[in-house]
């Protein structure tokens, strides 16, 4: 359990960054946190000869509000986030973050690390796929954004393409009269999720304006229930939330895996969207 | 010998001599330590459980950057002797350092690679081409005693099976009982395979030293001495030349009660390299080749009459040791019955091999014993209509009743099922939780509880076990240091051991250290293990103490010109009863002993120390315990949580409540682990499922529900300080507990608990069957 030899780049501008990601290719790979990496690379599941970390990088470790979003920088702690009073303003980012780990990976683990590694269990690519996140890029051609519901094509997937950095994530910001929630089913407090949803609302009277339902363990990206949030949309605030729950969970053809059956999965998979959403709407009332 | 004096420190919960140093992060574990030229060791390990090896080719592992040596079968062929430990005899032989021509399970080891850093060590086994031409692995081991496809067939063995016993009554009438009564209940019990998990991996710095012709081991283990005694057979030396330590061993659990193959592999490195040669296992070999444990089933029959009474209970028993057993233990049917009233008893075994990591001893390993029966009596409450605390209590013994001979010829003396039965349903509220429990029924909410009562056999006296010696010596400064034979692997041996010293000598607790763990200095113990420490060692340290302090008494009385039946000790001071002004330090009489010993009367040698080894009056201390279980199951997501959790215990006189009740909390997330989230899980070709800590999920401090401990005292007689073992007792009782409140819970949804783990997956897969049955 100790990871094959590997030559530590330590760059403090994003331009070096790039620069080292084109000049050794795909014997390089960014090390953001390493909650993720380290472990695969110590089990010898993967192999770099060249890890160029970006913690030095201070650009990559900003966040900024503007009217309509926040920009968390790729390289912002998890433990940070947390706490961070400008992701307050994301409440599903801000809900999603205690779910990540222990405390002592979320100290270490990135917002931006745990997006670009793309695991269908996780929670932050699930926040971004929820909330319409746009995931800025930068490569040697510059910057340019993704938008989260192009960004994430398959287990540990993403658009980004040969010598790009995911450099920022941007949240767009909620109205009022919004509520959110994490639902998840976890053997233990900390461990990936075996399924989970997260949702969010924004009422106008009985009337759903908005809605975002999102899922993950059960396939291999986060999935976006648009059918579910159409069906709350026209239905209103009373709708049966587990009518919601299972057109949510009709399409969805998860995996087995030790943990849980795909079996399992679908069949507690209304369950927990209907839980999400009551919290949700519950916050949006209040 | 005269009396001890009245008792200061035993009893009381002073702080842990440990803490200090394992609180701060100090402690000494084999990672710790290093010696000069030191090389690591990494294994290759089979990554198929079942095949011939056609070729292993080490050429390029042998030129990669820091290598020292490669060593293969060949490399250690004829380099070693027996290998055998005296506790399981000298049939039961360590397999093989490496693999041979075909390897057994997934993790057997193929190659030691030895180099400058265990990074490039490891990069070397990758280096490293094998040719495996693959045969069917066995893996199943209800069906392997009839599988064609032999583990062993290598060695020419004919089936998988180890050992058979037919079915054997041990009662004439068994029959004609199950023929008479009005309820047989019939059930077969499965307990799923979990393990030990050491905080600290298997591990050794073996050093040889060329010339002297020495061999010294820094190794985990739970017994030094006979580390040292297998080692010296292994390699041909005398015993003096095999020197073991081990300073602080970060949990064994059983796991490190002998010597495994991969230490073997060790020290052949070390003889052949000349030069110190350390293994740390990492967490993924200890996870598939440190021994895997539990993983029995049983059919159990129980004849049960109209109002309730056991009539006999069977069982027809299948363990799994695996290809290679470190410690092929296994239920003890005789013990079945357990605490209970129950006449009649019969039962079969078998133990067969499968292309899976090998039995290991894991606390309390004849168990399943507790968990058939009382996952057993469980099915039959459900059946016959009674409440299970009922049932249990109109068949438990009770003191009063003692002594009482079981139809597997246990003699149980001592003990207090019953009592402890009713202080645990009290500290529930047993009544009040059913009326709680059905309300919320109606509220759509899965209430349930668990019982497990149990006896422990403790401080056995198979083979080597019998006896623990001590070494005691006050210091001419006055200062007491026990030389103990005790290998302590986190079970406060320091701690207890220095209060009975202490009061023994009538000094203070922080003037006593205690020694262990060290082959030179100590006497000769055959291991830490089997609940033993209290009672065994307990009675070496105590009586060892004693005879210094008659040795105390004797200078003093000449000293004094007194007699030695007039005087006392207490804190450090000797006086003559009843004249306090008339007194002597403890630190005097030393001086006496050691600087002015030609001084003394020629029938007093001088010197201030005793060496004593302790066998108990009886085998076995009995000792005994009721776990109670509250769980709350999910309806929309199956997850099991535990809300209460009680324990009434008796392991006598307690030396430390801290340490009584650490070891409780300790055993019982063990045994909770395994029903709700420890399982170690193979695929149909017997490739491991659960290799990392993100699969084999142990609980956390999160998961573990505050533990309510009662205690009921019940004195033993088998040793000095009336004390009983009891650091088994937790992982033993908390499995049936579990599994059985999570079956109550689900019980009146017509869901009949009778295997385990009980995840998520396994309660929902549990509740659809019966939907669809019910359908």
């Amino acid at each position: 359990m100790k990871p094959s030899q590997f030559q530590h780049h330590a760059p403090e501008q994003i331009d070096e960054v790039v620069g080292l990601l084109a000049e050794y290719g795909d014997d390089a790979k960014v090390l953001a946190g390493g909650q993720s990496l380290i472990p695969m690379m110590a089990l010898r599941m993967a192999a770099y000869p060249h890890l160029v970390d970006i913690a030095r990088v201070a650009s990559l470790s900003t966040i900024s509000a503007s009217a309509g979003a926040v920009r968390v920088g790729a390289m912002v702690r998890q433990s940070r986030a947390e706490r961070d009073a400008s992701v307050a303003k994301v409440p599903l980012l801000a809900k999603a973050i205690p779910h990540i780990g222990h405390f002592q990976i979320r100290s270490r683990g990135t917002v931006g690390g745990s997006i670009a590694h793309a695991d269908p269990a996780s929670e932050l690519p699930a926040v971004a796929l929820a909330l319409d996140a746009r995931i800025e890029a930068t490569g040697p051609g510059g910057v340019r954004h993704i938008d989260a519901s192009e960004f994430f094509l398959s287990t540990w997937q993403t658009a980004l393409d040969d010598g790009e950095i995911l450099s920022a994530v941007e949240f767009p910001l909620w109205g009022a009269n919004s509520g959110f929630a994490v639902e998840e089913i976890a053997r233990r407090k900390g461990d990936f999720a075996l399924i989970g949803a997260l949702a969010g609302v924004t009422l106008d009277g009985a009337r759903v304006a908005r809605a975002c339902i999102t899922m993950i363990g059960v396939g291999s990206t986060p999935i976006r229930c648009h059918d579910a949030e159409a069906a709350l949309i026209a239905g209103g605030a009373d709708t049966d939330l587990d009518d919601i729950g299972r057109i949510a969970a009709a399409p969805l053809t998860p995996a087995d895996d030790v943990h849980a059956s795909a079996e399992y999965r679908q069949h507690v998979s209304p369950a927990i969207v209907r839980r999400a959403l009551t919290a949700a709407l519950k916050e949006a009332r209040s | 010998m005269s009396s001890p004096v009245a008792s200061r420190f035993v009893g009381s919960a002073v702080h842990r001599k440990e803490d200090r140093r394992l609180l701060t992060g100090h402690g000494q574990y084999v990672a710790d330590a290093s010696a000069p030229r030191m090389v690591h060791a990494a294994f290759l390990r089979s990554d198929v459980a079942k095949a011939r090896l056609n070729s292993v080719n080490i050429e390029a592992a042998k030129a990669a950057p820091g290598v020292v040596a490669v060593f293969l079968w060949s490399d250690f062929h004829e380099k070693f002797g027996e290998a055998w430990h005296a506790m399981l005899g000298q049939e039961l032989v360590v397999p093989p350092p490496l693999a041979i021509t075909d390897v057994r399970y997934v993790g057997d080891p193929i190659a030691l690679v030895v180099a400058t850093s265990r990074a490039l060590a490891e990069d070397a086994c990758g280096l490293i081409e094998v040719e495996y031409e693959p045969e069917q692995a066995t893996v199943d081991y209800a069906t392997a005693a009839a599988d064609s496809n032999v583990v062993h067939a290598a060695w020419g063995l004919p089936s998988n099976v180890m050992v058979a016993v037919p079915f054997t009554p041990m009662s004439a009438d068994l029959d004609e009982t199950f023929g008479s009564v009005e309820h047989v209940v019939e059930t077969t019990i499965v307990q799923n395979r979990y393990l030990c998990v050491p905080m600290e991996t298997r591990g050794v710095l073996a050093s040889w030293t060329p010339g002297l012709e020495e061999l010294d081991l820094i190794v985990a283990t739970q017994s030094v001495h006979e580390t040292r005694n297998f080692f010296a057979r292994y390699l041909g030396l005398d015993e003096g030349a095999v020197r073991v330590t081990a300073r602080d061993v970060g949990g064994g659990f059983g796991q490190k009660m002998f010597v495994f193959r991969e230490e073997c592999a060790v020290v052949l490195a070390t003889k052949l390299l000349g030069r110190p040669v350390k293994w740390i296992e990492d967490r993924l070999e200890n996870l598939i080749s440190a021994g895997h444990s539990r993983n029995e089933l049983g059919h159990v029959r129980m004849a049960i009459s109209a109002d309730g009474v056991i009539e006999a209970i069977t069982v027809d028993h299948v363990a799994d040791v695996g290809a290679y057993t470190p410690c092929p233990a296994v239920m003890d049917p005789t013990l079945l019955p357990g605490p209970y009233r129950i006449p009649r008893l019969g039962f079969s075994t078998q133990m067969v091999w499968t292309n899976t990591m090998g039995k290991a001893a894991y606390r309390g390993p004849w168990m399943f014993e507790t968990t058939a029966r009382e996952m057993a009596i469980d099915v039959a409450a459900r059946q016959i209509g009674m409440d299970p605390a009922e049932l249990r209590r109109r068949n438990l013994l009770s003191l009063p009743e003692l002594p009482f001979t079981s139809p597997g010829g246990k003699v149980f003396q001592e003990i207090t099922p019953l009592e402890t039965l009713e202080q645990a349903l009290g500290m529930l509220g047993y009544d009040e939780f059913r009326k709680e429990q059905a309300a919320a029924r109606e509220q759509g909410r899965w209430l349930g509880v668990g019982i497990c009562v149990y006896v422990e056999p403790t401080s056995m006296e198979q083979s080597t076990l019998g006896t623990e010696g001590a070494t005691i010596r006050i210091e001419s400064s006055g200062k007491v240091v026990a030389f103990l034979s005790t290998t302590s692997h986190g079970q406060s041996i320091e701690t207890t051991m220095a209060q009975i010293i202490a009061d023994d000598l009538g000094v203070s607790y922080d003037d006593v250290t205690v020694v262990q763990a060290d082959t030179q200095s100590t006497p000769y113990g055959p291991g830490t293990g089997g609940s033993r420490t209290a009672v065994i060692a307990g009675g070496a340290a105590h009586d060892a103490a004693v005879a210094v302090r008659d040795k105390v008494l004797g200078i003093a009385a000449h000293m004094m010109e007194a007699a030695p039946e007039d005087l006392e000790i207490a804190e450090g001071v000797v006086a003559v009863r009843g004249t306090p002004d008339r007194s002597l330090t403890i630190k005097e009489v030393a001086t006496q002993a050691y600087t002015n010993a030609h001084t003394l009367p020629v029938e007093m040698a001088g010197g201030l120390e005793a060496t004593i080894r302790f066998k108990p009056k009886r085998f076995p201390t009995w000792s005994n315990a009721t776990h109670v279980c509250v769980v709350e199951i999910d309806p929309d997501t199956f997850i099991p949580r535990i809300l209460r959790y009680i324990v009434s215990e008796d392991c006598g006189k307690m030396i430390n409540p801290q340490v009584v009740e650490g070891q409780i909390f300790g055993g019982v997330v063990q045994g909770l682990g395994g029903v709700l989230y420890e399982d170690f899980r193979y695929d149909q070709d017997g490739n491991p499922q659960t290799t990392t800590f993100l699969d084999y999920l142990l609980p956390t401090t999160g998961e573990a529900p505050k533990i309510e401990i009662g205690h009921i005292e019940s004195v033993s007689t088998t040793n000095p300080g009336g004390f009983k073992g009891m650091g088994e007792g937790g992982a033993i009782g908390a499995h049936a507990a579990v599994a059985n409140a999570v079956g109550d819970a689900l019980a009146h949804l017509g869901v009949n608990v009778t295997s385990t783990p009980l995840g998520p997956e396994q309660i929902f897969q549990l509740v659809q069957a019966t939907k669809k049955e019910r359908a």
